[in-house]
């Protein structure tokens, strides 16, 4: 620990850091460009410069690492002339176009020329003309404006793993350039965008669209894969402009992906904003009592076991507790929040979470990926995983699908059978696995979507056990979900009662005649035609396959219309705020099934947001504790068996598309296109 | 003796009657009224009148949505919505501003960095109803044309003093 | 063939009733164009006292403008705020009309030019302008509205208070003349128009002014329709013609007044020279004239003073006023009995 003054200030820092650091760390803010505390130090801004007593010259302070006894100034003359001339130099080719650059009102160049600057021009030459890259229907280039700083090329090979973007020339003559005309093939490249200091690379969706000054923030979780990236959601009135990553080192750094970003048009598009009955085989707008009307004559009388519930993949903990409260009020052991079929019956909660967090992805010193493509299943997740790699001495296999994960991966085999084999120790890595000591076992829906899923998760379980990877003070066992409702339906037990269907069960039952009706909450994932003559309620926000099957739509509203609960992979109970209320009629999901229980005589008992939440806690106590991921419980889970030899296939067919708001989304159709175009051009 | 002569005073009302003298006699001064529709008082360069937006020489709208107007507005009259035009430059494809919430303060065209609102020196703007003082883009760009001569007058006018 | 309609129009009840009519328009027509113009003469006095032009773009320098406002009036819509008395609310600015009106049957414009010559002419007068305050009560109350009432309790207050000034003024005139006809009280002051009694009651005259400003509710003495305090007064809640009427009434009040104060002080339809050839001016030009230059006082005292406080209008009305002309009343009547001018009929 050495000790250093910092204008005037005695601290004791940690070895190895910066001056920079050091700085912060003493409550001094230091103006900088190139320097990200995610990415590797470049120094080329030059914007950092304090004094060092005894140094010849100021000092880049986030390329100088402390020293026993520095003494560091920060606001002497000297410091002020040298940040003063840096910002002049910065100036000479940024073009004076602040009135229509989007980055406008958010700028570091703009604020530290305010703050550090000099407050006027001394330059009568022409500036620097620099043709504009394309990097993609995302990422809006002005290449006039760039500064140098090297973040987003550092962003693309060091986060992204994709090594597509560099620097040509020197001098006045260096370009950051993709060296040929093509998109980023990364889902990350949203967050160029927010790394950029300066205006150089801007949203493409959202140019020109609003000012920061006119957005209101509402912070919110995201629900678009499984990792429940802290958000914030930026509104103009009653829509939603743009959505940005907060901080939260425990799950998402501060990156989100380009679907997370992105979706947000298709909020805007296709939206049910009042009741549907269905007449004479045609959807007719309704009022809510029609709807209402419609149901309660349908349950009348109506027997339990012919009722059943599915809740789709990115609802809140309140509509899911609402809707299992209803069905069970009116009889119904039939309900089930699993879509894809996934084999996880909601045993001991560390059989369904990612136990060791995402966190614990940076201690893990082996990493065994079975049926998974985090890159598209999470790729934020996918981000940390790289990460993990670049930090060294971890080895990493995979049992799934060939694909690229931005960073090397060992590819043991396809299917279950290879899965068995390194149970069995007859694989390499099995010797690898043991030696660690911090294994990681990540498991996607890959493999346990399908119909031998619980064999395969039992195989894991074996796994998990030879290699003593569940252990007191580490747990490698990881599930990695790729819906944001899923572990909270599996906490809240929306699964088949006893005697109950699952939704394969429900979905034969309707084929049957078994099932006359069927709640879909949101749910548009599964196979639709297959729900047969079976009485179709729809509760959602879009007008997808659920809703165009639907007997009765009871319009809901979408993630950032509701405070919500939800829970993360890693079990990780989260609450997103409103930041815009819902279109037209709709109402929030738990209040809409509040009312329908009241119609139908069976009212659920709560009456507000809180009294809702109340009954999570009742249902289980996880919800109590928020932004906190309570440890899983181990047990006994799975069901040994018989494994089919089909190779593990990624849930995900289709990363840019995999909920309503993203097929509606027409920036996610540009996304889908332009990737399309680049794997053929490969 | 003092006191005699003020009651002697109060009792002949003299305040009374050099008062109405004096108003007498103002009667029979020149009226100062200028008879408005018919003639109209000097206008100052600065003045600040019913807004317009500019065009450049060449036609196109000088308006580059910064929004630094709406920003600006203390009463929040203006609105403005944004989007790329097909040639990728920066255009309004809304500009309202609300005539009736307008406070004649200026900042708009203090804010803006192009010059393109403006409030020029137009000031018989009344209307028979409330919507019509609901201006939009066109509305404001047609006041641009028409009245740019004086505001460009108006500008150079007042350049020396910026 | 013409002895016939004498006869018809002075014996036939039919013929007298048509009669009687007729001297009823005579004097009402004329009357309701010369409170049209009084507005409008008020607005250039205020005007040109404030260095303005006043009402200059209706007809030839606005002349039609009065015109133009009672149109406005007319075809506004009469609103009867929904917690008002709606009969009273209607009535009272017609009661204020009303008595403005009736009171100009006993006022006389030239020797014998009166619809009512009765003997106690004066009287009848007082009656009638203290029953006027009546309407503004009724219009305050029936209102329900706190600016409407306040404004017709000061009204009511005002008047009560003004009228016992004006009532010691009359009755100094009465014991200079012998006679409550007011004709009589013209005839007693012919001759040169140093014989007018404006001369000899001199004070009497600018108490009996001022009351009938106070009497009339005009500057200074605008309390019950101040508008800087109570909106309007006791109309604050009337629109179009019951506005109207209140207008109209008020205005008459004060020609009415001007007449009063024409035929009381300044010698009714007598010509100040009483010699050719300004006896050849008919009496009632001489008697408008008269009117004119009163109103036109009203106007300039508009324009010069301020409006009083409530505490001071009660103070010069019940403690300055009351005490000098019951005293001028002692006074006059002593001069009369001990300087042996008591008039004999």
């Amino acid at each position: 620990m050495p000790k250093m003054k910092i204008d005037g200030v005695e601290i004791e820092v940690p070895a190895g850091i910066t001056v920079l650091q050091a700085c912060e760390l003493a409550g001094v803010e230091i103006p900088r460009f190139c320097y990200h505390e995610r990415l590797s130090i470049a120094g080329n801004c030059r914007m950092c410069l304090v004094e060092q007593e005894k140094a010849p010259k100021p000092i880049a302070s986030c390329a100088m690492p402390v020293m026993e006894n520095m003494v560091i100034h920060t606001n002497t003359p000297m410091v002020q002339k040298a940040r003063n001339g840096v910002m002049e130099f910065l100036l000479i080719n940024h073009p004076l176009d602040c009135p229509i650059c989007d980055q406008g009102g958010e700028c570091d160049l703009q604020d530290q020329a305010m703050a550090y600057g000099f407050d006027r021009s001394r330059y009568h030459e022409n500036k620097r003309a620099v043709p504009d890259k394309e990097l993609g229907p995302l990422v809006k280039t002005s290449m006039n404006r760039c500064i140098h700083c090297t973040r987003c090329i550092r962003f693309a090979t060091e986060v992204a793993g994709v090594e597509e973007l560099g620097a040509t020339g020197r001098g006045e003559s260096m370009e950051v350039t993709t060296y040929v005309e093509h998109a980023l093939s990364t889902e990350l490249s949203g967050n160029l965008v927010d790394l950029c200091p300066v205006g150089a690379l801007t949203s493409k969706p959202y140019a020109f669209e609003a000012r920061s000054w006119e957005l209101s923030k509402t912070e919110s979780i995201d629900v678009m894969d499984g990792l429940g990236a802290n958000i914030r959601v930026d509104t103009r009135g009653a829509q939603v402009m743009r959505v940005l990553p907060r901080l939260n080192d425990d799950v998402n750094e501060e990156w989100i992906s380009d679907k997370t970003r992105h979706a947000l048009d298709g909020l805007r598009h296709q939206r049910l904003d009042r009741p549907y009955v269905r007449r004479a085989g045609k959807l007719v707008e309704a009022t809510w009592d029609q709807a209402f009307g419609a149901i309660e004559a349908k349950l009348k009388g109506l027997d339990g076991a012919k009722i059943a519930a599915i809740s789709g993949d990115q609802c809140d903990a309140e509509a899911m507790v609402a809707l299992k409260d209803l069905m069970t009020a009116l009889g119904s052991p039939n309900i089930d929040c699993r879509q894809d079929g996934a084999k996880l019956d909601g045993g001991p909660r560390g059989s369904y979470i990612f136990n060791p967090g995402v966190r614990g992805i940076d201690s893990a010193d082996a990493v065994l990926l079975i049926g998974t493509n985090p890159r598209w299943e999470s790729p934020v997740l996918n981000a940390r995983l790289r990460k993990r790699y670049l930090a060294g001495h971890c080895a990493m296999a995979s049992v799934g699908p060939a694909v690229d994960f931005t960073y090397p991966v060992e590819r043991l085999g396809a299917g279950p059978a290879t899965l068995r084999d390194l149970v069995d120790g007859k694989l390499g890595f099995f010797e690898k696995l043991k030696a660690a000591k911090h294994p990681l076992i990540i498991i996607g829906m890959g493999a346990l979507a399908r119909e031998d899923g619980a064999a395969v998760l039992a195989l894991a379980r074996d796994l998990a056990e030879k290699l003593d990877a569940v252990r007191a003070d580490w747990s490698g066992f990881a599930i990695l979900h790729t819906t944001a409702a899923r572990v909270g339906g599996l906490d809240l037990g929306l699964v088949p009662a006893e005697g109950g269907r699952d939704v394969a069960g429900i979905l034969a039952g309707c084929e049957k005649r078994e099932i006359e009706v069927v709640y879909l909450l949101a749910a548009d994932e599964i196979d639709t035609k297959r729900l047969g003559k079976a009485f179709v309620i729809y509760q959602g926000h879009h007008g997808d396959a659920g809703a165009h099957r639907a007997d009765v739509i009871l319009p809901g509203a979408a993630y950032t219309e509701k405070p919500g609960t939800y829970v993360n992979t890693e079990g990780r109970v989260q609450l997103g705020q409103r930041a815009a209320y819902p279109p037209g009629d709709a109402r929030e999901d738990w209040a809409v099934l509040r009312a329908l229980s009241e119609r139908l005589g069976k009212t659920l008992p709560y009456d507000s947001l809180n009294e809702v939440r109340a009954r999570l806690v009742t249902v289980n106590r996880n919800f109590a504790a928020i932004d906190q991921q309570a440890a899983g419980s181990w047990g006994m889970f799975g069901k040994a068996g018989t494994v089919s030899d089909a190779p593990f296939v990624s849930p995900i067919a289709n990363f840019y598309m995999t909920c309503p708001i993203s097929r509606a989304s027409k920036t996610m159709a540009e996304c889908m296109a332009s990737r399309a175009q680049l794997m053929a051009a490969e | 003796m003092a006191s005699l002569d003020r009651t002697a005073r109060a009792f002949l009302l003299t305040e009374l009657v050099s008062g109405f003298a004096l108003t007498l006699k103002y009667m029979f001064k020149p009226k100062v009224t200028v008879n408005y529709p018919h003639e109209k008082g000097p206008l100052s360069p600065r003045f600040r009148g019913e807004h317009a937006l500019r065009r450049y020489p060449n036609g196109e709208e000088r308006c580059i949505a910064c929004k630094l107007c709406e920003a600006i507005c203390p009463a929040q009259a203006i609105t403005i919505e944004a989007e790329p035009r097909d040639d990728g430059s920066r255009r309004t494809t809304r500009y309202d501003i609300d005539m009736t919430k307008c406070i004649y303060c200026g900042f708009c065209q203090e804010a803006c960095p192009v010059d393109a609102i403006v409030e020029g020196p137009n000031f018989e703007f009344s209307t028979e109803t409330r919507e019509e003082l609901m201006y939009n883009k066109d509305k404001l760009l047609a006041n641009g044309d028409r009245w740019e001569s004086l505001i460009a007058a108006n500008l150079h006018a007042d350049a020396a003093y910026r | 063939m013409s002895a016939d309609l004498i006869q018809f129009f002075t014996t036939n009840w039919l013929g007298q009733a048509i009669v009687m009519l007729a001297q009823c328009l005579a004097v009402t027509v004329p009357l309701l164009v010369s409170v049209a113009y009084m507005t409008y003469v008020d607005r250039k006095v205020w005007a040109s006292i404030q260095l303005r032009r006043g009402p200059n773009v209706v007809g030839p320098f606005g002349l039609l403008q009065p015109f133009a406002d009672g149109l406005k009036l007319v075809l506004k819509e009469t609103i009867i705020p929904s917690s008002a008395n709606g009969v009273l609310f209607i009535i009272a600015p017609m009661i204020t009309f009303m008595t403005a009106l009736v009171a100009w049957a006993v006022v006389p414009f030239d020797n014998g030019w009166v619809i009512a010559d009765i003997n106690v002419g004066i009287l009848y007068l007082f009656a009638i302008s203290s029953l006027g305050v009546y309407g503004i009560i009724i219009a305050g109350w029936a209102s329900n509205s706190k600016y409407a009432f306040l404004g017709a309790l000061r009204s009511a207050a005002q008047m009560v208070s003004y009228e016992v000034s004006i009532g010691f003024v009359l009755i100094t005139v009465l014991l200079c003349v012998g006679s409550l006809n007011l004709s009589d009280v013209v005839v007693a002051q012919s001759g040169w128009f140093w014989h007018w009694y404006f001369l000899p009651l001199l004070p009497m005259f600018v108490i009996f002014f001022v009351s009938a400003l106070a009497e009339t509710n005009r500057t200074p003495f605008d309390l019950p329709m101040s508008e800087a305090e109570l909106v309007a007064g006791f109309h604050t809640e009337y629109s179009a013609m019951t506005f109207g009427l209140f207008f109209l009434g008020e205005y008459a009040n004060m020609i009415l007044l001007s007449a009063l104060g024409a035929v009381l002080f300044l010698g009714g339809w007598m010509s100040p020279i009483p010699h050719a050839p300004f006896t050849y001016v008919p009496g009632v030009v001489w008697f408008a004239l008269k009117i004119a230059f009163l109103l036109f006082v009203f106007s300039w005292t508009k324009g010069t003073l301020p409006r009083y406080r409530y505490d001071q209008l009660m103070r010069l009305g019940w403690k300055v006023f009351l005490p000098v002309s019951l005293g001028w009343v002692v006074l006059t009547a002593a001069v009369l009995q001990f300087g042996g001018w008591v008039p004999k009929h």
